[in-house]
């Protein structure tokens, strides 16, 4: 493994680049999250040329489904530690969800109060872009331990993740990009913390 | 003599955990995180917001590549 990268490694640096790495193991080597499908999956929900605002409101619903998501599991369980894990994430998705507004709110002063703005916004999508029905159905059945919660959480935020990053991509917007990078940045410092708690947790 | 000296330019490797140093130090959009395996093996997994182009077409895409900034290779 790696054969490749060191080639393709090889290429760029004699091309001018200025500062190439090659991954030693390549992804074998990698001990770290790792996101999964194809990369156009979820791409749909763009266009390519949102303001930030727009992506902002898409985002924003996002982070509300996973919410939502998250609330519905702390009824649906008789577990004091889960119901405090779940609690605890549905907070994380809340500080995400702020700071998205914040974030418009530097854009677009004088827009409405938060509670006008989320009424707007439908949470149909979940993070990662699964569907909330869907995904309840089918996961719900492995939800039993904190490390399941855990380990679950830790996939639809990298799942997240991946899918800012390549909303990013996919935009011609310098402004809407900056927008995701940052929201990229705030979903990986949150992996983080998850991966700490996980350690403690197993 | 430029392109000579570039043939033999060494290639610098990372570890994982110098590679999440790396990228845990710089913004997002920073840098670039390039997979250069084939579509399905970027599809059954792959890092969080890697940019995927198939080594067979790396020389023809360099377009997509900003220059400018630091590329880890996997």
């Amino acid at each position: 493994m790696g054969g490749r990268s060191l080639a393709a490694a090889q290429l760029l640096s004699g091309l001018d680049f200025n500062e190439i790495y090659n991954l030693q193991g390549g992804i074998k080597g990698w001990q770290g999250s790792k996101a999964a499908g194809p990369q156009e999956l979820n791409l749909e929900l763009v266009r390519g040329d949102e303001t930030p605002a727009e992506m902002i409101a898409l985002a924003y619903g996002m982070e509300m489904g996973l919410g939502v998501f998250y609330r519905q599991m702390i009824e649906r369980t008789e577990d004091q530690d889960l119901q405090a894990l779940f609690e605890k994430l549905a907070d994380i998705e809340n500080h995400h969800k702020k700071r998205l507004f914040d974030l418009l709110a530097e854009i677009d002063p004088l827009g409405k109060d938060v509670e006008t703005y989320e009424s707007d916004i439908r949470p149909t999508i979940l993070e990662g872009g699964f569907e909330l029905d869907d995904f309840m159905k089918k996961n719900e059945p492995f939800l039993h331990t904190v490390p399941d919660v855990l380990d679950l959480a830790m996939m639809l935020e990298t799942q997240a993740l991946d899918l800012y990053l390549r909303f990013a991509e996919k935009s011609t917007n310098a402004q809407t990009m900056d927008v995701l990078f940052t929201v990229a940045d705030e979903e990986k410092a949150h992996l983080q913390s998850l991966g700490s708690l996980l350690e403690e947790k197993i | 003599m430029i392109s000579l000296k570039k043939l033999f330019t060494p290639v610098k490797s990372i570890n994982s955990e110098e590679a999440k140093k790396f990228m845990a130090g710089k913004p997002e959009g920073a840098y670039t995180l390039l997979d250069v395996r084939q579509p399905g093996e970027y599809e059954a997994e792959h890092i969080p917001g890697a940019k995927l182009i198939p080594l067979p077409g790396l020389k023809e895409s360099l377009s997509q590549l900003d220059k400018q900034k630091p590329v880890i290779v996997y």
